[in-house]
C-alpha cells in the first residue's frame, strides 16, 4: 500500500496526490450525505484513476465514515471494481451465452496465443488488459469484444491482430 | 423549456408534432419520386452502433448538407429495429425501404441511386436467408410480418432523444388520463383486468404486486425499475431504454400514482449499458424540463422524481432484494423473505417498494391508454399480451422480436428466425438464461407462455432465446451456465456457495470422460437439494440448466460417461481432432492427410486401412460427418476429407500397394456372418485378423450388400468394390454366395460358435396408395438391385420417383441413364428437409432431374392395366414433429395429375427378418432385431446383430463401425470374457506422422479443391463414374489446408 502512495507522488509530481484527493472529497460532498452513496462514489473514483488504489479507498472510508472492511467488502463483491491498475486499453471479451455459442472462447485462446494475455492480466507494456464480461447486450453481433468502450462484433480470431494494432 | 402544465397543452404539442410522422408511415414506394419530403432513419441501437452506424449517420449528414438537400430530406437516429445482426440498418420513406449492413462508403450510392433517382440499391436490401430473394419493403419481411410490435412500436420509429417525438406518438397521454380521469384504485383495476404478468422472469401479476404495496401502511413508498438485465443473450430491456426511454418514465409515474405515497423512483441500470444509462438520463432531464417529473405534474398535486442508479457488475443484483440492498450502498446480498419488498420493513430503506422490469413499466402506459381489453386481445388464457424476446445464437435472423405469448417456439426459430445457418441441424433452444433450461426438437410445438415453458423444466425468464445447433454439447452448456452462477453467487448461503462448485466438479469429470453413471445420480440429487434449499432465486434456479439438459439429453450425458465420446465434438478433454472424434470408426484423419502432404501415400493407405477396411468405397459414398465438424470451415471451407481418402485408396490400387496386416494364430472357434454388406465385411475383417475362421452367408449372387445392389455404378464402380472385398477374402474369409440362411439356430448347432446377423434392410416400405400393385410400379431398392445386377429393366419415358433420400436420388439418376426421357422426384417436404447427400441432389439437378416439393401421391392411375399417371396432393406444413421438421398435411381439394408411365417408390426401407425363426431373438417395430445398444448382443447367447438390421436404415460408415463393435463383442464372448460397451480393437502398427503445424501461409484463406466430374452430357447416357479422383497435385494442395487440430488440442 505504501508503494502506491509513493508512486502517485513520484510519477506525476508532488501536489498531484493532493489534487486528486481533493477531487474525491468533492465527489463525496456532492452526494449530500445521501445514504447508500458509497457505490457511486467508488464508481466515480475508479473513473478518475482507472482503478482503486489503497489510499483512495482509505480516504473514502474515512470521509464517508464507513468501516474500511465494509468498503473492501463492497469492492470485492462487484466485478467492476479493481484494486489493480488496468491497461491503457481495457479489452473486454464477452462470454455471454450467445457469444459463447458463436465461438467467444476462440477469441480468448487467440489473445493468449498472440499477446500472452489471460483474463485479469495485463500486457508487459501496460497497453492492454483483459477482462471477461458476461454480456454486453450486443448479442446480435456475437462474438463480441469491446476495447476501451468500442464494441467490435463478429470478431474472427484471424483478424484479432489487426484490431489490436489499431490501438496505439 | 416549456413546462406542460395541462392536458390541453399536451394535446396541442402532440398535434403539432404528429404531422412529421406521416412520411415515416408512408409505405408506398411508388410515391417516392414525387414525394415532397423524404425521411431517413439510421438505427443507433447498441448493435448497429457496434457495427458503425455513427459513421453512417455522419456521412449522410455531410452529404445532405453538401448536396443542399436539407429542405427535402430529414434524417434521424432511432432505437433498435430488431434485425441486429444485419446492422447498420437504414430505413427510407416513403416506401419503407430497409437497407442492411450499410457502410459509410455505401451512402454515396444510396443518395445517387435511391434519393435522387428513385432506384433501390438491391444489393443492400434484406435477402431471405433461405431463398436468397431480395425483399426491399420492411413490411414484407417475414421477420417483421409475424411479429406484433407493441412494446417495441416506437423502437426504430422515433428519435429516442426527442421527447416531442414521444409525445407526438401519444406519449404521456396515459399519465394525463390516469392523473385527471382515474383514481389510483381504478388504475390498478385496469392493470388487473389486463392480466399483465411481470416481464422480468417470474411472471408475477403486476396489479397484485402494486396492490400489496398500496395497502401497506406507510407514508413513504418507492417504485423501482429493474434494468439489471443480466441474462447473457438477453438485451431487450437495453433496447427499450435506448429506443423508447420515456415509456419507462411514464410507466413508473403511473405506477407511483396508482400506489400512492410514492415520491421517488429509482432506475437500476447495469453498468455494462453506458448508452442506456446516458439515454435514460437525458430522457429524465427532458421529462423534468417539461414538467412530467417533479412537483405538480400536469397541473395536479402529484409529484414524482426518478434517479438512476448504475450497477457495478453483479448478476445477483438483478434479484429484487439484492438490487435494493445494492441501492442502499451495500454488498448485493439477497435478503430473507418474508418480509417481502412490498411489505413494511422489506423494501428499499425498509419502506414498501415495488420492483418491476423495464418492459413491464414500458407497456403500462399503453395499457392505460389502449385499455385492458386491447392488451388482453392477444396471448393465452393465463399469459396475456405480447413479450419481447432476443433470438440469438445459431440463427439466421439474429435480433429482437416481439410476439404474442403462446406463439409456438418452432415458429420463433424457423419462421421468424429464418432457421439455422449453413444448413446445420437444430438441437435446442435455451430459454431463461442461467436460470432456465433447454427445449429440444421434440417440443418445438410448445407455446411460449409461462406455464408451458415451466412444464418442460425451463423458465421463461426475461426472454433470452439462445438457439443451439448440432455443434453444441449439452454437457458443455450445463457447465457453461454453472461457471456463470458460480462466479455470480453472492456467497451468503451454503447450498449455492458450496453446492454449485460441487455440481461443476462432476460436470467437469463427465466432460473429461472420467465419470461413472453413479456420478450422474449424485449430480441429480445435488441439483434437487440446491434448488430447494437456496436462499434466493439465483441459487434456487442454478440447477435448472443441469436438470433440464439431463432430462432432455440424458443419452448425450451417457455417451460421455460410457462411450467417452462427445457427440458434438466440443468437450476437448475427450478428443484431439473433431473430425476423427465424429467418425464412427475414429479414422486418423489428420494423420493420413499429413502423410498425403508429405508424399507418403503408401503409409497413408496403411493408416486408413487400419481403421477402415473399405476406404475406396467410403471415399466415394460416405456421407462424411467429419467434414461438418472440420475446424477449417471457420476460415474458409471444410477439408475435402472424403475425396482425399479416395485419392489414397485409388493411388494404392493403381500402384499395386497392398495392405497385408499380420493375421494372428488360427483359433478353433468358428464364426458365421449373415450378409456380406459393409457390416458383415467389416466384422469379418476384424475377426479374421484375430485368427477366427469366418464364413459369410450371402443370399444374393453378389457380395457387398447395399454397396453392390443399391448404390449405382456411376457412384461406385463394381471393380472398386470387388477389389476391396477381395482384400477381405485374402485374410481367409469365406464368402458363400446364393446361400440364404433359413434359420439361425441351425448355424449354431452346426459348427459355428457365434453368429453375427448383418442382413441389412432390403425391403421397401409401401406407400399404401391405390394402384400400387400395377406393373411398372417399383420399389426403389428392388429397382436399383435389378439395375445393378445387370438384369433387364424396362424403364418408362416419364418416370416419377417418390421420396427424398439417397435411394430416391439414386433411382432417379439410374432411371435417366436407363433411357427415361423425363424423370421427376416428388417429395412431401421441402428441399432443406431431404435426407439425401447434398452433392447427390445437386448432381441430379445438373443432369436434368426435376424436383418437386410439398407434394405427395394419393393415387396411381392406370389405363389398359398400365401406369398412365400419378395423382398428387399438395402439402402444407403443419406442426413440428419429433424430428424438428414440420409435418406435411394434405391441402384438401388440391389434387392434380401428372403423366407418368413408371413409378418408383423410395419412401423407406425395412428388414426382412423372416429367416430368424428363433423366438429368443426378438424382432421389434420396423422389423429391426432387438440388441443391447453397445454390445450388439441379442437375447440369444452367441448371436449378435448389427448394421441396418438392428439400427434401422443408416449409413455405410455406421454399418462398418457396427461390424467392428460386433467383432469386439464376439471376440470377448468366445474368450469367455464379459461383454463391454467399449469397442476393443488393438494391434495397430504405429505409423510415424509429422507433427509440424501448418505455416501461416497455409492457414490463409483459400478455396477448397474441387474434384473434377465428367461432363453432364456424358453422364446422362452411361453408368461411367461421375466424379473423378484427385490428381496428385490436387490432393497435396488440399491436404496442405489441414489445420492439424490433433496437434493443437491437448498438446
Amino acid at each position: 500500500m505504501e508503494a502506491a502512495e509513493v508512486s502517485l507522488r513520484e510519477d506525476r509530481g508532488v501536489g498531484y496526490a493532493g489534487r486528486v484527493f481533493r477531487e474525491i472529497q468533492d465527489i463525496i460532498s456532492d452526494t449530500e450525505g445521501k445514504s447508500g452513496a458509497v457505490i457511486r462514489v467508488l464508481q466515480q473514483a475508479q473513473g478518475l484513476f482507472g482503478y482503486l488504489p489503497a489510499p483512495v479507498i482509505k480516504t473514502i472510508s474515512r470521509d464517508l465514515k464507513i468501516p474500511l472492511s465494509e468498503v473492501y467488502g463492497i469492492i470485492s463483491f462487484y466485478h467492476f471494481f479493481s484494486t489493480v491498475p488496468k491497461g491503457k486499453y481495457v479489452i473486454q471479451v464477452c462470454m455471454g451465452t450467445s457469444c459463447y455459442v458463436k465461438g467467444g472462447q476462440r477469441i480468448l485462446d487467440a489473445l493468449k496465443k498472440e499477446r500472452g494475455l489471460d483474463p485479469g492480466g495485463i500486457t508487459a507494456d501496460s497497453r492492454f488488459s483483459l477482462e471477461t464480461v458476461r454480456c454486453l447486450g450486443a448479442c446480435g453481433l456475437s462474438p463480441v469484444m469491446a476495447i476501451a468502450g468500442d464494441v467490435h462484433g463478429k470478431v474472427k480470431a484471424s483478424r484479432l491482430n489487426d484490431i489490436l494494432d489499431s490501438y496505439k | 423549456m416549456v413546462i406542460i402544465s395541462s392536458v390541453k397543452e399536451l394535446e396541442e404539442l402532440k398535434k403539432s408534432v404528429a404531422p412529421r410522422f406521416r412520411v415515416r408511415e408512408d409505405t408506398d414506394f411508388t410515391r417516392f419520386k414525387s414525394a415532397p419530403e423524404i425521411n431517413i432513419r439510421v438505427c443507433r441501437g447498441s448493435g448497429c452502433t457496434g457495427s458503425g452506424s455513427e459513421k453512417v449517420s455522419q456521412t449522410f449528414e455531410e452529404a445532405i448538407t453538401e448536396r443542399k438537400l436539407s429542405d427535402r430530406v430529414t434524417m434521424i437516429g432511432t432505437g433498435c429495429h430488431g434485425l441486429c445482426e444485419m446492422g447498420p440498418i437504414v430505413l427510407i420513406n416513403p416506401g419503407d425501404t430497409l437497407y442492411t449492413r450499410v457502410k459509410a462508403e455505401d451512402v454515396e450510392e444510396i443518395i445517387k441511386s435511391h434519393l435522387l433517382n428513385g432506384r433501390i440499391v438491391e444489393r443492400l436490401v434484406y435477402h431471405d436467408p433461405v431463398s436468397g430473394k431480395p425483399i426491399p419493403n420492411y413490411s414484407d419481411i417475414t421477420f417483421y410480418l409475424r411479429q406484433e410490435r407493441r412494446v417495441l412500436h416506437n423502437n426504430g420509429f422515433i428519435d429516442p432523444w426527442s421527447i416531442e417525438e414521444y409525445i407526438g406518438r401519444g406519449g404521456y397521454q396515459a399519465l394525463a388520463k390516469a392523473l385527471t380521469q382515474m383514481t389510483p384504485d381504478e388504475v390498478i383495476a385496469e392493470m388487473k383486468k389486463a392480466g399483465l404478468r411481470g416481464r422480468g422472469g417470474a411472471g408475477f401479476p403486476t396489479a397484485t404486486k402494486w396492490g400489496f404495496v398500496r395497502s401497506a401502511q406507510a407514508d413513504e413508498k418507492y417504485v423501482v425499475c429493474n434494468g439489471d438485465e443480466g441474462d447473457p443473450g438477453a438485451y431487450m430491456n437495453r433496447s427499450v431504454l435506448e429506443g423508447n426511454p420515456h415509456s419507462v418514465i411514464e410507466g413508473m409515474a403511473i405506477g407511483a400514482y396508482a400506489i400512492g405515497n410514492v415520491r421517488q423512483g429509482y432506475a437500476y441500470v447495469r453498468a455494462e449499458y453506458p448508452l442506456a444509462i446516458e439515454t435514460l438520463s437525458h430522457a429524465i432531464r427532458q421529462a423534468r424540463e417539461h414538467g412530467f417529473l417533479g412537483k405538480n405534474i400536469l397541473g395536479t398535486d402529484f409529484e414524482f422524481f426518478i434517479d438512476i442508479f448504475p450497477g457495478a457488475g453483479a448478476f445477483v443484483c438483478g434479484e429484487e432484494t439484492a438490487l435494493l440492498t445494492s441501492i442502499e450502498g451495500k454488498r448485493g446480498n439477497p435478503r430473507q423473505r418474508p418480509p417481502f419488498p412490498a411489505n413494511v420493513g422489506g423494501g428499499l430503506f425498509g419502506k414498501p417498494t415495488t420492483i418491476n422490469n423495464v418492459e413491464t413499466w414500458s407497456i403500462t402506459p399503453q395499457i392505460i391508454l389502449g385499455g385492458a381489453d386491447w392488451f388482453a386481445s392477444v396471448g393465452t388464457e393465463n399469459s396475456k399480451g405480447t413479450k419481447t424476446f432476443s433470438l440469438v445464437g445459431k440463427i439466421n435472423n439474429t435480433g429482437l422480436v416481439e410476439v404474442p405469448l403462446g406463439t409456438p417456439i418452432g415458429e420463433l426459430v424457423f419462421d421468424i428466425g429464418g432457421g439455422i445457418p449453413q444448413g446445420k441441424k437444430f438441437k435446442a433452444v435455451q430459454i431463461g438464461g442461467p436460470s432456465g433450461g433447454v427445449i429440444p426438437v421434440e417440443h418445438l410445438n410448445t407455446p411460449v407462455d409461462y406455464e408451458s415453458v415451466t412444464a418442460l423444466g425451463a423458465i421463461m425468464g426475461s426472454g433470452g432465446l439462445v438457439v443451439m445447433d448440432e455443434d453444441s454439447c449439452m454437457v458443455d452448456v450445463a457447465k457453461f451456465f454453472l461457471e456463470f452462477t458460480k462466479d455470480e453467487s453472492c456467497g451468503k448461503c451454503t447450498p449455492c456457495r458450496t453446492g454449485i462448485p460441487k455440481m461443476l466438479q462432476i460436470l467437469k469429470k463427465i466432460s473429461q470422460g472420467k465419470a461413472t453413471l453413479k456420478d450422474l445420480d449424485v449430480l441429480e440429487e445435488l441439483a434437487e437439494m440446491i434448488a430447494s434449499a437456496s436462499l434466493c432465486g439465483l441459487g434456487q434456479t442454478s440447477p435448472n440448466p443441469v436438470l433440464s439438459t439431463i432430462r432432455h439429453f440424458r443419452e448425450e450425458y451417457e455417451t460421455h460417461i460410457i462411450d467417452k465420446k462427445c457427440p458434438a465434438s466440443v468437450c476437448q478433454g475427450l478428443f484431439r481432432a473433431p473430425c476423427q472424434h465424429t467418425c464412427p470408426v475414429e479414422l486418423d484423419i489428420p494423420g493420413y492427410i499429413s502423410l498425403i502432404k508429405d508424399g507418403k501415400f503408401a503409409e497413408a493407405y496403411y493408416l486408413i486401412k487400419q481403421r477402415n477396411p473399405l476406404p475406396a468405397v467410403c471415399g466415394r459414398v460416405c456421407n462424411h460427418p467429419c467434414e461438418f465438424k472440420c475446424n477449417r470451415a471457420q476460415i474458409d471451407e471444410p477439408i475435402a476429407i472424403r475425396d482425399l481418402r479416395r485419392f489414397v485408396a485409388d493411388y494404392a490400387f493403381s500402384n499395386g500397394i497392398r495392405y497385408a496386416p499380420e493375421v494372428k494364430k488360427q483359433k478353433a472357434e468358428r464364426v458365421a456372418i449373415i450378409g456380406a454388406g459393409p457390416a458383415g465385411l467389416s466384422a469379418a475383417w476384424d475377426l479374421a485378423l484375430e485368427g477366427y475362421p469366418v464364413t459369410i452367408f450371402e443370399a444374393l449372387s453378389v457380395a457387398g450388400g447395399m454397396l453392390a445392389v443399391a448404390i449405382p455404378e456411376y457412384r461406385l464402380p463394381k471393380s472398386i468394390l470387388k477389389r476391396e472385398i477381395e482384400d477381405v477374402e485374402s485374410l481367409g474369409v469365406e464368402i458363400k454366395l446364393n446361400a440364404r440362411v433359413d434359420d439361425v439356430e441351425s448355424l449354431l448347432s452346426d459348427c459355428y460358435d457365434a453368429v453375427f446377423i448383418a442382413s441389412g434392410a432390403h425391403q421397401g416400405v409401401k406407400m399404401d396408395v391405390p394402384g400400387e400393385d400395377l406393373d411398372s410400379v417399383y420399389d426403389a431398392i428392388e429397382f436399383l438391385r435389378e439395375v445393378n445386377l445387370g438384369r433387364k429393366v424396362s424403364v418408362g419415358s416419364k418416370v416419377a420417383v417418390i421420396g427424398g433420400g439417397n435411394s430416391a436420388v439414386d433411382s432417379a439418376r439410374a432411371a435417366l441413364r436407363k433411357g427415361a426421357r423425363e424423370v421427376h422426384i416428388f417429395y412431401r417436404r421441402e428441399r432443406g428437409d431431404m435426407p439425401a447427400i447434398a452433392e447427390e441432389i445437386r448432381a441430379a439437378e445438373e443432369e436434368g432431374v426435376h424436383l418437386h416439393f410439398l407434394t405427395a401421391p394419393s393415387r396411381i392411375l392406370a389405363s389398359d392395366g398400365r401406369v398412365s399417371g400419378l395423382e398428387l396432393t399438395r402439402m402444407k406444413l403443419g406442426e413440428f414433429d419429433r424430428s424438428g421438421r414440420r409435418t406435411p398435411q394434405p391441402i384438401a381439394g388440391s389434387e392434380y395429375v401428372v403423366d407418368a408411365d413408371m413409378v418408383i417408390e423410395a419412401v423407406g426401407q425395412r428388414s426382412d427378418t423372416s429367416f430368424i425363426k428363433d423366438a429368443q431373438i426378438q424382432v421389434g417395430r420396423g422389423g429391426v432385431v432387438t440388441v443391447e445398444r453397445r454390445t450388439l448382443a441379442t437375447w440369444r447367447q452367441g448371436v449378435f446383430a448389427g448394421g441396418d438390421v438392428a439400427s434401422g436404415p443408416k449409413t455405410v460408415i455406421e454399418a462398418i463401425a457396427a461390424g467392428q463393435r460386433a467383432a469386439s463383442s464376439i471376440r470377448r464372448y468366445l474368450q469367455g470374457r464379459e461383454l463391454s460397451p467399449l469397442v476393443e480393437r488393438d494391434g495397430y502398427e504405429p505409423i510415424a506422422v509429422s507433427s509440424m503445424l501448418p505455416s501461416d501461409e497455409e492457414t490463409k484463406e483459400r478455396a477448397r479443391v474441387k474434384a473434377s466430374e465428367i461432363n453432364v452430357g456424358l453422364r446422362k447416357t452411361s453408368f461411367k463414374e461421375v466424379s473423378l479422383t484427385y490428381r496428385l497435385e490436387e490432393a497435396q494442395e488440399e491436404a496442405s489446408r489441414c489445420l492439424r487440430c490433433d496437434l493443437e488440442v491437448g498438446g
